[in-house]
Parts: structure tokens; C-alpha cells; sequence
């Protein structure tokens, strides 16, 4: 009796572990299904309850699960929204949205199939529609206390779509966060349907609760051994430039953590080790999931109805790109409060060699304009050195040198900068801490050109492209100047964010745009299941 | 039998909960570092009097502009100069911390004494930002400057015998501080802290601190008294509420 009784608890604490495990309530929603190369896709994730990272990756993969494309977006209440550039390049076919969070991203992420046609080679080679198959899909719970009313089945081109959305009691207070709330044209043949992807094990990425975290390790060339006491410098150019360091520990693991930075940024990592004889190389880890087992799909015919379809988005597509009709406009942000000076300190003066007369190199530069400064080229042997304003003698060490922000070490780098090559020359004549570095004197040299080519990469310096996180964005009201001009908008109403409450409304305007169309609304509830409801109709 | 079962189901449940815990996240590394701005300190030169606000290293914290702070630090505050210093042990150096990097700072006495200096910016005379010590914090809040003058003084031998005529002098300046309203000037005597309150108030005001049996002498008397006043809601006057700059406006 008692073993009996045990088991049933065991079964108990299994059955409410897997439940819990199941209800994560993780999906993502785009706006469409079926795009153009070269269009952008709108998408909403709803990331785990549990999971405290604050970033969510989207990205692009192919059926063999390489990335192509990837954003990486701010998760607020366990959601996040924003947009997807889909490149022009792709060649026709189903490519797959992975969504994930770096600190489960070897146990979970949540994939959506999505149909791309190039847009200057329709169909392509694609002989057939591959769709996804043998993994778990995951189903929204349709729900009947989400009233959508007032939508006609058929509406005009260019006429007014007036909603009233009403939500029962009992639901609105079991729904967690916003709603999500859109109006598109659907493709019948082609419905995309998300799945579970948990086939692969890679190894998990660190819980990003304050930012994009960046990780590598320093190890020695000559022998691969880890280095300890090694400084790793992370420099993001910009007016005022981003730094950080780290000094590396036994591990020789470095981390930096970028949470002000938003849209498309480069970086640059360097590292530099106490020792001589020690030749330090930087490796970054994986920036994003890797590819993971890939999925398998089943093959399904090409319906006429869809090619047609296809085409006719395709002349849309680049109609709307020909007149310069833009989908979405970047929203305000509340920019938080950032450095107001560089970090190597208040300039103690600032020169721009264009206001001089033309000099041909940077000796010539010193001599002329920057008094305090002692550039020398004896022998092709560059040497600098800046005063100490407190002492009003020359630093015996090499000052801090920078390029557009980035630490430069060997002085024949700028022995050629002339005039024509300096936007700017900030120096601080004093002795400069940023935490536990010393700098004796600084020197910061901004290019007109500011597009790095000086700075080589190699095993001390790596240059990365990195997607920060992505400004937010609402989608952009119809503004056609000229009635002759068709509206070619497939997506009508897009709000991710719509705040919950027993009653609302929906109002848009249909495009110049023909065929089916559907009003979708979508929640998650307290318990992690998504619900939704929803309502066609076709433009005619 | 049922020892056994019992400790296989201990087992079991020990390892659920270790995989959750597994399970649950990796947590981030450790991100912080120093950010800490600034030049080496450079002594100043030996006089009678002293230019720091204590004559030893204070643990304390620092607030940067951008919100976050930094703490577990020795600190000394420089009344002479109205600079924080902080002392770098990995380097073995004194740092004067660039003010435009600090929102504030905060410094612990040893016997646990809590002093809050907030940047502000005063608009009087030797006008820019300067740390306040926050006395009092309200609607109103009493700060003061703890600012020391280099002055001259009667001729004197310091310690190596030499002869000198310049001391440090403490001079500190109180206010009474509104952000809409700005700075007020008042000094820590009675008569002083009256002039700050309209001609109806005063006298209850008086009747107040003899109730409450505050001498107002003294900058902890002081601080005791407009804390009572603040309470029982009477408002301070900034030259904008008085009745000549009404006039001068209107």
C-alpha cells in the first residue's frame, strides 16, 4: 500500500514538472506567411515565463539551419516585437524564423516556416512547396470570448474597416501583457504554423538580463593555454566612443555587455598581455545558436492559385519599393542617460588640422599644431609623447593613442596622417585613470574618413558587426500623394502592443489590395497558453 | 522496506530539484568593473588647517550620471577644491574623480554616519556644479557647501619649521534648496533661520522650537529645528515668493 502510494506521488511530481516544462508559453507570430525577397516581416514573440534573459533573438535560417539574417530584440514583460529584413538575394523557397534566448538556447527555441520568392526570379528553381514535418507543433487555443464584431465578409478597396473588439471578464483577467492585433492578407495555400525545436543540444548561452553579453577567450598562440592577467578592450566608435575592458582571469574568459546600444553597430575587440613572450589570440564564441540537427520536411505541390499569387506580390513588392512606400516608422525612444564625455577624459584642448594650412604627415602636424605633443620619425622609429600638464614635463611612456576611439599601438599607423586625413585631435594632457588602466597622456585622432581601413584585423584585434538591440517601430500609416498611385499594402493594421480591456476598437483602411484578408487577435494567458481569435473577409 | 522507499523518494525528489536548478538558468558572469574617470591627485601644498573634509580615508559610494553606482571604495572628499578623491589600491594612486562623471557620492563615517553630497548646479556666485551634502531632504532641502577658503593668516611655523602665513579655513555656506525654486542662503542662527519664514509664521515658529527646547546654535541644532518646522508644514520663503521680487515681476 505505502510503495503504492509513493509511486502515485512520484507520478504526481513528474506529471507537474512536464506540465510546467510544456507551458512556457514561448511563440512568435509574423505578419504574413508567404513574402518577398526584400520585404521586411513584422514579427511578436512571446518569450518564456520563467526566463529572465532580456534579449530575444529572431533569425532567418535555411532548411539546413544556417543563419542567414538575425535581429535581436528587448524583451519587456515576456514579450517583444519589431522587424525582419528579409534580403534581396534569397533565392526562392520555405526558410525557417528561429526564435530563442541564448540561456536556453540548446534546449528550446521555437521555429516558423515561412515561404520567400525572390523578387526578380518568382519561383525560382523551387519545384515544389517543402513544409515542415516531425516536430511538435505548437497549437494557439481558439477561443470564444474574444467577440470581434462589425467586420463585414467583403469590403471595397480603400474603404474604412471600423472593429469593435470586446474580451469577457473572466479572460481579461487571466491575460498576461499586450495583445497582439493584426489585419493581413493570408495565402490559403500556404499557412505557416510554428513548432517546438528542441531536437539539438548545443551548449547554453548565458542569461542576458541586462544586455547583450559578448564572450571570447584570450589564449596563447604558441600553446593554446588560456591567459591569465591579459586586457581585453571592447571599443564601439562612435562621437563618443564606447569602452570597456576586462582582464582576463585562470579561464582567460572575457565578457562586455552591451545594453545602450540600438541598431546596427561595429565593435572592436583587442587585447593586449603583460608579457612579452606571450602572443595573445582572441576567440569570440558563437554570437548566435548554431545550426542544431536540421529538420525534416515533406514535399508538397505547387498550386497554381500560389504561383499566380506570387506573382502578383512580386509587381506589388516592387512597386511599393519603386515609390518608396514604407512599411513601418522607427518610434521615439527614451533615450537613457549616456556618457556626456569620452572615457579617456575632458580634452584639455581639441584641434582640427582643416582650419591650418595643408601638412603632409603627422610630424609635421605636432610641430605645428599641437604644442605639448613630441612626435618624432628618427629612423622610421615613431615615438609620442605628451606633457603633464601638473608638472609641465614630458610623460617618459607613450601616451594612449586612438584612431576614431579604437586604441592603437604602433605609431607607424598614423606617421602618414596628414591634414586631409584628420577630422579632429583631442588631447588630455594629464595623467588619466578609467578604472584600474593608466594612461599617461592621451591622443585621440578622428578620421575624416572614419571607415577603420587603417586598423588590420588580426589575432589581437577583431572587428565585428554586430545588430544591437532594434529601435522600435509602428507600422506606417498609408500616406499615397497622389491617387494614381495605388496603396499596396498587404499588411493594413499591425499593433503588437495593444493594451487589453473589455472593449475596443479597430480602425484601418483597406489598400488597393485584393483577395483574403483575416483580423487576428492574440494574448497569452497567466498559465503560458496563447489564445486567439480571429475573422476573414475578402477586399474586392 | 519503507526506509527504502522513503529514501528513494528523497533521492528522486533531489534529483528533480537539482535539474530544475540546473534547468533554470546560467546565471551572467560577472560584468561589473571599474569605470572610474579621472587624473591623479596632486598634493596640495602643506598649510595649517586642513583641506579635506576628514583627515582619513572614508569608505563610501559613487553615483555616475548614467545611474549606476559604484561602492565599497575609499574616498576623501576635498573641501578646498570641491573634488572627490578615491584611492586606487590596484594602482596604488590617489584619483580625482571627474565630476562631470558623478550624479553624487556618499560617505560613511566609522561609526556608521551615513553623509549624502549630491552635484547641483548653483547659479550665485562661483557659479557650476558643486557637491552639496544633503542635510535635509523634503520639499525643501537644507544643503550645505562645505567649502574651505586657502586665506591668510598671522605668520606661523609649520611642522619642519618653516615659516608660513596661509591656512585652510572652513567657510560653509547653508541653503535651503528648492528644485523649482532654486537656493536660498541662510546661516545657523535663529534670527537667520525666521528670516526665511513669512512675518505670520514666526512666531509660531518660535513657539515651536522653545516647545520642542532647540537652541538653534550649531549645525546639528540646526538641522533638528527646520526638520520640526518642515514637519508641521510651514514653508520656507525663496526670494521669488518675496513680496519686493513679486513687485519687481508684476
Amino acid at each position: 500500500m505505502k510503495k503504492q502510494i509513493i509511486l502515485l506521488l512520484l507520478l504526481i511530481v513528474a506529471v507537474t514538472t512536464t506540465k510546467a516544462q510544456k507551458n512556457s508559453g514561448f511563440n512568435f507570430y509574423s505578419d504574413r506567411d508567404v513574402y518577398i525577397s526584400g520585404e521586411t516581416m513584422l514579427a511578436k514573440v512571446y518569450t518564456p515565463l520563467d526566463n529572465p534573459s532580456r534579449i530575444v533573438y529572431l533569425d532567418l535560417v535555411n532548411p539546413h539551419g544556417i543563419r542567414i539574417t538575425g535581429i535581436s530584440l528587448q524583451v519587456k514583460e515576456n514579450q517583444a516585437d519589431g522587424f525582419l529584413e528579409l534580403p534581396d538575394s534569397l533565392s526562392s523557397g520555405t526558410y525557417l524564423i528561429r526564435a530563442y534566448q541564448k540561456n536556453t538556447e540548446g534546449k528550446l527555441k521555437t521555429i516558423r516556416e515561412v515561404w520567400i520568392s525572390n523578387r526578380f526570379d518568382e519561383m525560382g528553381k523551387a519545384g515544389h512547396l517543402n513544409r515542415l514535418d516531425g516536430l511538435e507543433k505548437i497549437n494557439d487555443r481558439l477561443t470564444d470570448q474574444i467577440d470581434i464584431e462589425d467586420i463585414a465578409s467583403e469590403y471595397r478597396i480603400n474603404s474604412a474597416i471600423t472593429s469593435q473588439i470586446k474580451i469577457e471578464k473572466s479572460l481579461l483577467n487571466e491575460i498576461d501583457g499586450n495583445l497582439l492585433v493584426s489585419i493581413a492578407q493570408i495565402e490559403p495555400s500556404f499557412v505557416g504554423s510554428s513548432f517546438k525545436w528542441t531536437s539539438d543540444h548545443g551548449k547554453e548561452g548565458w542569461t542576458e538580463d541586462k544586455g547583450i553579453i559578448l564572450s571570447g577567450t584570450i589564449t596563447d598562440k604558441k600553446t593554446s593555454v588560456p591567459l591569465t592577467g591579459a586586457t581585453v578592450y571592447l571599443t564601439i566608435p562612435d562621437s563618443i566612443p564606447g569602452f570597456q575592458y576586462y582582464v582576463t582571469r585562470t579561464d582567460g574568459r572575457f565578457y562586455f555587455l552591451l545594453n545602450n546600444y540600438f541598431g546596427p553597430i561595429e565593435a572592436f575587440i583587442q587585447c593586449y598581455s603583460t608579457s612579452q613572450t606571450q602572443r595573445p589570440k582572441i576567440k569570440m564564441d558563437e554570437l548566435f545558436a548554431p545550426p542544431g540537427t536540421s529538420p525534416k520536411f515533406t514535399q508538397q505541390p505547387i498550386p497554381e492559385e500560389f504561383k499566380k499569387s506570387i506573382a502578383r506580390n512580386i509587381d506589388a513588392i516592387t512597386f511599393q519599393k519603386i515609390f518608396a512606400q514604407d512599411k513601418f516608422r522607427t518610434l521615439n525612444l527614451k533615450k537613457e542617460k549616456q556618457n556626456l564625455y569620452p572615457y579617456y577624459g575632458e580634452p584639455t584642448k581639441t584641434v582640427n588640422p582643416q582650419l591650418f594650412i595643408d601638412l603632409p604627415n603627422f610630424n609635421e602636424i605636432s610641430k605645428e599644431l599641437l604644442s605639448g605633443v613630441k612626435f618624432r620619425n628618427y629612423n622610421n622609429e615613431p615615438t609620442l609623447q605628451v606633457i603633464n600638464s601638473a608638472t609641465r614635463l614630458f610623460f617618459e611612456e607613450k601616451p594612449l593613442l586612438l584612431i576614431d576611439g579604437i586604441p592603437v599601438n604602433d605609431l607607424n599607423v598614423i606617421k602618414n596622417m596628414g591634414t586631409k586625413d584628420i577630422a579632429r585631435i583631442d588631447i588630455c594632457q594629464n595623467e588619466r585613470f578609467y578604472g584600474n588602466l593608466r594612461f599617461p597622456g592621451v591622443v585621440a585622432i578622428y578620421s575624416t574618413k572614419a571607415d577603420y581601413s587603417i586598423l588590420h584585423e588580426s589575432d589581437q584585434l577583431i572587428h565585428l558587426k554586430l545588430e544591437a538591440f532594434q529601435l522600435p517601430v509602428a507600422l506606417a500609416e498609408p500616406s499615397i500623394p497622389e491617387p494614381s498611385i495605388p496603396d499596396l499594402r498587404q499588411v493594413i493594421y499591425w499593433n503588437p502592443s495593444t493594451i487589453p480591456s473589455e472593449s475596443f476598437g479597430v480602425k484601418c483602411y483597406t489598400s488597393t489590395v485584393t483577395g483574403t484578408f483575416k483580423l487576428v487577435i492574440r494574448g497569452r494567458l497567466k498559465d503560458g497558453t496563447i489564445i486567439f481569435s480571429e475573422k476573414q473577409f475578402e477586399v474586392k | 522496506m519503507t526506509t527504502k522507499l522513503l529514501k528513494t523518494l528523497l533521492l528522486f525528489l533531489v534529483l528533480i530539484f537539482a535539474q530544475n536548478a540546473r534547468s533554470q538558468e546560467i546565471q551572467s558572469p560577472d560584468l561589473k568593473f571599474n569605470k572610474i574617470k579621472g587624473v591623479r591627485f596632486m598634493p596640495y601644498l602643506y598649510y595649517r588647517g586642513l583641506p579635506f573634509l576628514s583627515n582619513e580615508w572614508q569608505s563610501g559610494k559613487i553615483e555616475f550620471t548614467t545611474g549606476e553606482i559604484a561602492d565599497s571604495l575609499n574616498l576623501v572628499y576635498s573641501s578646498f577644491k570641491d573634488e572627490l578623491i578615491y584611492y586606487n589600491k590596484t594602482l596604488s594612486a590617489q584619483i580625482m574623480i571627474d565630476k562631470a562623471s558623478l550624479n553624487g557620492f556618499w560617505l560613511t563615517e566609522k561609526n556608521g554616519t551615513t553623509h549624502q553630497f549630491r552635484k547641483q548646479y548653483y547659479n550665485g556666485f562661483s557659479e557650476g556644479d558643486h557637491f552639496f551634502e544633503v542635510l535635509s531632504s523634503g520639499e525643501t532641502d537644507l544643503l550645505v557647501y562645505r567649502k574651505v577658503e586657502l586665506n591668510t593668516s598671522i605668520l606661523y611655523k609649520d611642522e619642519k619649521g618653516a615659516l608660513k602665513n596661509m591656512a585652510y579655513d572652513p567657510s560653509y555656506q547653508y541653503y535651503f534648496y528648492s528644485p523649482k525654486k532654486g537656493y536660498t542662503f541662510v546661516r545657523l542662527n535663529k534670527n537667520s533661520l525666521l528670516s526665511k519664514f513669512n512675518k505670520q509664521n514666526q512666531k509660531p515658529i518660535k513657539k515651536l522650537l522653545r516647545k520642542n527646547s532647540i537652541s538653534v546654535n550649531g549645525e546639528e541644532n540646526f538641522v533638528r529645528a527646520w526638520k520640526i518646522i518642515e514637519k508641521e508644514g510651514f514653508k520656507v520663503l525663496f526670494q521669488e515668493d518675496s513680496p519686493q521680487t513679486q513687485k519687481k515681476q508684476l
